[in-house]
């Protein structure tokens, strides 16, 4: 069998950070992978320059991790030289899968965005009214920066995607666990999810599950809790149900409401919208001012039940004018 | 030429879908961009149903189920009642405006109240003009 | 999934459909969607010929799925799906486009309904190519009969059955068999016995050898669904009275009424002046033979007072219906055993509706009872009267006739108290999944259409724990009740529509939001495999549970949200 080491870069997008920790923090594993493996570019850990990876061949790399979301014309570009450059293209953690975090800017728009860090900052000297412009002419040459894009798109909105990791960020194990199977060569259908299950994030937590009728909704730490029941029946918002399992629910189990960072379960297109239809079913009121009082304990619920998947959502995006 | 709103209009089975054909039988005409869905019951329709016509070029999206009190399946209707709110803040934070989607009561006897819902509604969606939603997503895919 | 092979028909409905919508027009835009392979229009789709047509079609086109573009499916489904069912397709495999009572007939725009007969056609087509053939079910009808509660509605319903030649279980919380009815005297308005009524139920209940009478008995719970249901009960005192749980198809609920508690109304003196009763009070008495205040005298002044703790504002809106005809035969009664005794009786309303009610209430007035009306919400006021005074109470009332306010003498006083739900009536209707009014009475299926059936199907309601009435409409909803459930019997298997809602056990969660959502009872959730599923035979298809699914596990067969999707895409499209 051929002992050539598996060929693997890792990038980061609109990202933080985390999942490249993620990577990190499966601790020793992590130096298992550096003996089985050739990291050619991973820019948070390891030198490297995109003159690197635009000299490979196509197909030259086994295996690219791309996290964060594509915000702009770099993030698109370098999305599109990895999927040229390596045979198989994950989109690791929530912003690749589905936007993330920064898919929230989604909700606003460019304009905005860019006035509020520019110009109506109250850490700008007065009278500046500098904002970043793509192509700038300056010294006699030309100043051209990535494009700030109108709205953040998820990886496989740009390019073709092979597998999906969920999470914000994937849980260590599951890493563990994805790169394991690639190196075992043991992957399911191509645009599967990997290192994740089916179902929803109920079936693995471990809390009491009966009468679902919620009353009145509680900030955490609003109440008492009852460690042993369903956050949910407590009144205590988690998008458990609509989010896919596979996380070790480690939320739950601390007590915090699940934030849906593993998106939504299989077969599920648009977890916001199932969150809503299940939360609103379960409030237990016929009567409409009642129903709007226990609603306006819920004073942003867009934001909460599409944190992580705004621009995979039906809606993808803000449609003010 | 000139734009006419697109409503599409999901009807239960046993009061409102019967409320729009008695319109019929009696012959109480109303404007034509009306196109119904026929459900069991109000709740069987999802806020997924109604996002996805607003994605897919509806401009307007009409719920209508029995009056509360009298759903067919004895409490399908309040389901509707409590989803209708959140869907709107939804469409709040993502900018659609909420006059595009009404949730309304109509019964087996109301063919009248239908017609004069889908043409109030129609005129509204006039004013407001056509959904952006549809043609601001095909943008997108036309940006990078 | 082989590519379907979709047949449409477009009916002209004589000239209903075509003299606004250009049918051929539809018809050339049906042949260019994906799928069809033939076009057909006709004069009257629905006629004999026009199903011929279908069934001919689809034989020789060798069609898998039909649409017929026509009247509203609310008319003709059932037709259609009868037709496709006659040309040997799965009759779930049609869908229907309304282009009559929703296009041709409500707009007269000609172009319009035309694009709008084609739309909704598309959408038909769209929808219909991802139909399945479904298949109904069917299950057992169990013969035998719970009915819960030993008062005239119980023992109707169960003689009623049992005469029919089904076995049936009757469950009396108390020692003893009659109810409510037991307590009464003679009935209003002929005057009858309440003993000899009851007396001859009783006797032939108890040697009906098809009746089980289990006293001292409660149900404790009760699983299952229609024709299969399985019944625990337990005793209320002393040793259990069925060993085993029971099986049975149906239950008939017949638990009765509680009376209104007296007490409650402050300024009517009940519990603290001696001589005031409450109509249960007065029939001891009358069942006695002796009508006399406390000291034993006989009274000189009488006074009745309707509506204690109905059609007020304070206690229950409603009305109790049997008290008016009971406080007339009070007055009666009372001027036949002490004939000089003043009778007054105030009153609201006389509600004297029933057949004899109209001469009962002449006849109160020919043995010169005073009648008295006073306001809905102005009661009058009872109080001791003053030791100078030749009676026992005086009763302070604004007279609405009049228009003054009077005060009338009393030394005893009968109240009419009014229905009210049983405590226990919450329970009952847990243990059975049935709904309560906010009265706490049970609700049937439909107010006009439907009064002795639930929502829950196999359960029936009976008497008066569904809403006040008499005694002829109580062994009326009893006979009701019996009556569907021996036709029920008599089909010998119940046939389950195919369409109904699944649940996905390889994608539930068992996050058991599901649960609570249905009024059936339909969704049940195994505490073993930790998911939920949902009974067929109990599912009534509304969609709640499917819509509710946070994992989008619980399908709607026929109304699946690919199905409803295609629907909008195609009148989008």
């Amino acid at each position: 069998m051929n002992a050539r080491k598996l060929q693997v870069a890792l990038y980061w997008g609109a990202a933080c950070g985390g999942c490249d920790v993620a990577v990190l923090d499966t601790d020793e594993f992590v130096l298992d992978l550096a003996e089985a493996a050739d990291i050619r570019f991973w820019p948070i850990a390891v030198d490297g320059k995109y003159d690197d990876l635009e000299a490979m061949a196509d197909g030259e790399l086994d295996l690219a991790l791309f996290n964060g979301a594509v915000r702009n014309s770099e993030n698109e570009h370098v999305a599109k030289l990895l999927r040229a450059k390596s045979r198989l293209l994950v989109a690791f953690g929530s912003c690749a899968h589905m936007g993330g975090i920064p898919g929230l800017a989604n909700l606003t728009c460019k304009e905005d965005i860019l006035a509020t860090v520019y110009l109506a900052n109250p850490s700008i000297e007065p009278g500046n009214k500098t904002v970043p412009q793509a192509r700038v002419l300056a010294d006699g040459g030309e100043l051209i920066i990535p494009t700030f894009y109108r709205r953040v798109y998820s990886l496989a909105d740009v390019v073709d995607v092979d597998y999906f990791v969920p999470g914000c960020p994937p849980a260590p194990d599951q890493v563990k666990n994805v790169l394991l199977a690639v190196v075992r060569g043991q992957l399911p259908p191509r645009k599967s999810v990997l290192g994740a299950g089916e179902r929803a994030l109920c079936d693995e937590c471990r809390r009491t599950k009966s009468e679902k009728k919620i009353k009145r909704f509680h900030r955490p730490h609003e109440v008492v809790q009852d460690p042993e029941r369903c956050l949910l029946e407590q009144g205590i918002l988690c998008l458990g149900p609509a989010t896919r399992s596979g996380c070790g629910v480690r939320c739950p189990d601390s007590n915090q409401g699940c934030r849906g960072c593993y998106g939504p379960p299989s077969g599920v297109k648009d977890q916001g919208a199932r969150f809503l239809s299940a939360l609103a079913s379960v409030v237990d009121s016929k009567d409409p001012g009642e129903i709007e009082e226990i609603l306006a304990g819920l004073p942003d619920f867009a934001g909460f039940a599409y944190r992580f998947s705004v621009p995979t959502s039906t809606l993808q995006r803000s449609h003010r004018p | 030429m000139s734009y006419e709103p697109k409503l599409v209009a999901f009807l239960c089975n046993w009061c409102s879908y019967a409320g729009a054909d008695l319109a019929g039988t009696s012959r109480i005409q109303y404007p034509p961009n009306v196109r119904v869905v026929r459900v069991m019951c109000s709740a069987r329709v999802e806020p997924a149903f109604v996002l996805e016509a607003l994605a897919r070029g509806a401009d307007g999206v009409l719920l209508c189920g029995c009056h509360p009190g009298d759903c067919h399946y004895s409490e399908g209707n309040y389901k509707a009642m409590r989803r209708f709110p959140l869907l709107k803040q939804v469409l709040q934070a993502y900018g659609v405006e909420g006059e595009r989607v009404r949730l309304e009561w109509v019964s087996a006897s109301e063919g009248q109240r239908f017609a004069d819902i889908v043409a109030d509604m129609t005129v509204r969606l006039r004013a407001l003009g056509p959904s952006r939603v549809k043609s601001t997503l095909q943008a997108d895919l036309v940006e990078r | 999934m082989a590519q379907p092979r979709i047949g449409v028909f477009i009916c002209n409905c004589g000239t209903n459909i075509s003299h606004v919508v250009d049918t051929e027009a539809v018809r050339d835009h049906a042949l260019s969607l994906p799928g069809v392979e033939s076009v057909r229009t006709y004069k009257y789709m629905c006629s004999n010929p026009g199903q011929e047509m279908i069934a001919a079609e689809v034989r020789e086109r060798g069609l898998d799925r039909v649409v017929v573009a026509a009247c509203s499916p609310r008319m003709h489904e059932r037709t259609f799906r009868g037709a496709s069912r006659a040309a040997g397709l799965n009759p779930y495999l049609f869908d229907m486009a309304n282009i009559r009572e929703q296009c041709s007939w409500v707009h007269a725009d000609g172009p319009a309904a035309t694009l709008k007969a084609a739309a909704l056609t598309r959408a038909a087509v769209f929808r219909v190519a991802r139909q399945e053939p479904l298949e109904g079910l069917t299950a057992e009808m169990c013969p035998t009969t719970l009915v819960l509660g030993g008062g005239i509605a119980g023992l109707t319903a169960a003689l009623e059955l049992a005469d029919g030649g089904y076995p049936v279980v009757l469950v009396e919380r108390t020692d003893r068999l009659g109810g409510n009815l037991a307590r009464v005297d003679l009935t209003a308005p002929h005057l009858d016995s309440a003993r000899d009524l009851l007396t001859e139920r009783i006797t032939r209940v108890r040697s009906q050898p098809n009746i089980t009478v289990l006293l001292h008995t409660q149900l404790k719970s009760l699983s299952g669904f229609v024709g299969n249901y399985t019944a625990v009960v337990e005793a209320t005192k002393g040793v259990a009275a069925l060993a085993e749980p029971v099986r049975v198809g149906n239950v008939i609920v017949a638990t009765g009424y509680r009376e209104f508690d007296a007490s409650r109304v402050t300024h009517y003196g009940w519990g603290k002046l001696p001589n005031v009763v409450t109509s249960f009070e007065f029939e001891k008495m009358l069942r006695a033979g002796r009508i006399e205040t406390k000291d034993g005298r006989a009274p000189r002044y009488a006074a009745i007072v309707h509506c204690v703790g109905s059609r007020s504002r304070e206690f229950h809106g409603y009305c109790s219906r049997v008290c008016c005809m009971t406080a007339l035969k009070y007055s009666q009664e009372i001027k036949s055993a002490v004939p000089d005794c003043y009778v007054s009786d105030l009153y609201i309303d006389m509600h004297a509706f029933g057949k004899g009610c109209e001469d009962f209430y002449k006849r109160g007035s020919e043995v010169k009872t005073l009648f008295l009306m006073y306001g809905k919400n102005e009661r009058p006021v009872i109080r001791r009267a003053s030791p100078g005074d030749d009676c026992d109470m005086l009763i302070e009332v604004d007279e609405q006739l009049s228009g003054e306010r009077i005060e009338i003498p009393a030394d005893l006083v009968v109240l009419m108290v009014g229905m009210e739900a049983r405590e226990d009536a919450g329970e009952v209707a847990r243990l059975v999944n049935i709904s309560q009014d906010k009265d706490g009475w049970f609700m049937e299926s439909h107010p006009k259409l439907d009064p002795v059936a639930t929502t829950t199907d196999g359960i029936y309601i009976a008497g008066t724990c569904a809403s006040p009435k008499d005694i002829p409409d109580t062994v009326a909803q009893a006979r009701a009740a019996a009556g569907r459930i021996l036709a029920r019997i008599a089909r010998g298997k119940i046939e389950i529509d195919g369409v109904f809602a699944e649940v996905d056990e390889e994608r539930c969660s068992g996050c058991r939001i599901c649960n609570e959502l249905c009024p059936y009872s339909a969704v049940e959730f195994d505490g073993e495999k930790k998911r939920s599923h949902v009974i067929p035979a109990a599912c009534k298809a509304c969609g709640a549970c499917v819509a509710a699914c946070p994992s989008g596990a619980v399908k709607a067969r026929h109304f699946t949200s690919e199905q409803i999707l295609a629907q909008v895409e195609g009148i989008l499209a």
